[in-house]
């Protein structure tokens, strides 16, 4: 009789075992972070670009602007972490630094096209048209839209230099300025 | 003299006759088990990292996630339990174009009753499993050598992985 109980105590306890057995427990740590839309231009190569003399010095050009080659600045690993960027290429006209107006048959501007390339399909471009007295000096560009995360050399490629009527250019040292700007397509001009 | 002996030699049989006679025992055993088990008391935390890229050259910067760290708690109740971690890279869905990375790879250390399991997201799958025994308590977290797949410039983007932990009663 005592060995009865003991088995039927035994019994009950046994289809309750096997669930508790095997057990685990997992517990899990969430990990996120973020990368925030970045654009960074490299540092222009030439930082100035010298022109030195730009009007002919002797013959029936003289005074007059020279043939200038093409001039290139590299903007070396210029990079955007977002789809969807574009560079913008802004140009203000070389003028001198003489302000005072120039007389009739004079300029004292420079007009020339600014050029970026290797970014997205085709190229930004921008033609400066600065009158002879030197107003309205700058003109941009935008360029078609880079739909990956790019990391480039940008070139930009300074042409077709000329002045307005092709007059004489005024003595003096001149200075023009390009802006290449590199960023999001969304960005309103 | 003979009759005499018989009637002097009744008494002592009776003395010893009640013990016998009159009571009995039985025995119920009673038996149970507590079966080996594990569990999660504070099961889910969250590491935010932030900012992950270098502001100076938009790489990884490894120091958001080398050394961060969060803390579950639990409990297993048998010498056997084993502790195991499983760590998933941190990613952005957006395509990485050559240059740039989309992932960022870590080693995960889980600590708990002085006993440690690691597992780096280098590799799939669980790392090594450890016996962490008996214990309740804290389960420590922490994070390191963190890197990106080429050192590349990181894909702008939310980075979301996970570390599991996983606690087992007997191996």
């Amino acid at each position: 009789m005592k060995r009865l109980v003991s088995l039927a105590i035994l019994a009950l306890a046994l289809p309750a075992a096997p669930a508790l057995a095997q057990d685990s427990a997992t517990g899990t740590v969430g990990i996120d972070g973020r990368v925030t839309p970045v654009c960074i231009l490299g540092d222009p190569d030439p930082a100035l670009v010298d022109l030195g003399q730009i009007s002919e010095s002797s013959g029936p050009r003289t005074c007059k602007i020279r043939t200038i080659s093409p001039q290139v600045v590299r903007l070396p690993a210029s990079f955007c972490n977002f789809a969807g960027s574009v560079v913008r290429v802004s140009t203000t006209a070389l003028t001198s630094s003489d302000t005072t107006a120039p007389q009739p048959g004079f300029s004292r501007a420079v007009n020339y096209t600014a050029t970026a390339t290797n970014w997205a399909a085709g190229s930004s471009a921008a033609t400066s048209a600065a009158l002879r007295d030197g107003t309205s000096p700058t003109a941009s560009g935008l360029g078609s839209t880079q739909p990956l995360p790019r990391i480039a050399d940008i070139t930009v490629t300074l042409t077709n230099f000329t002045t307005p009527g092709d007059l004489i250019l005024v003595a003096g040292n001149y200075s023009g300025t390009v802006v290449v700007t590199l960023g999001p397509a969304a960005v309103p001009d | 003299m003979r009759k005499s002996l018989i009637i002097a030699a009744l008494p002592a049989v009776l003395a010893a006759s009640p013990a016998l006679a009159q009571s009995a025992t039985g025995t119920v055993d009673i038996t149970g088990s507590v079966a080996g088990r594990c569990m999660f008391t504070l099961p889910n935390k969250t590491i935010s990292l932030g900012e992950i890229s270098l502001a100076s050259n938009g790489k990884l910067d490894v120091s958001k996630v080398n050394g961060r760290n969060e803390t579950l708690t639990g409990w297993c109740n048998n010498t056997a339990a084993s502790m195991t971690v499983t760590s998933t890279q941190l990613t952005t869905p957006t395509a990485a174009t050559t240059g740039f990375d989309n992932r960022v790879d870590y080693t995960a250390t889980a600590t708990a009753n002085s006993v440690s399991a690691t597992d780096t997201s280098l590799t799939a799958g669980a790392g090594s499993g450890s016996t962490v025994g008996q214990f309740s308590g804290d389960i420590l977290v922490t994070l390191s050598a963190a890197s990106s797949p080429t050192n590349g410039l990181m894909v702008a983007g939310s980075y979301t992985g996970n570390v599991q932990v996983t606690l087992t009663p007997s191996t």
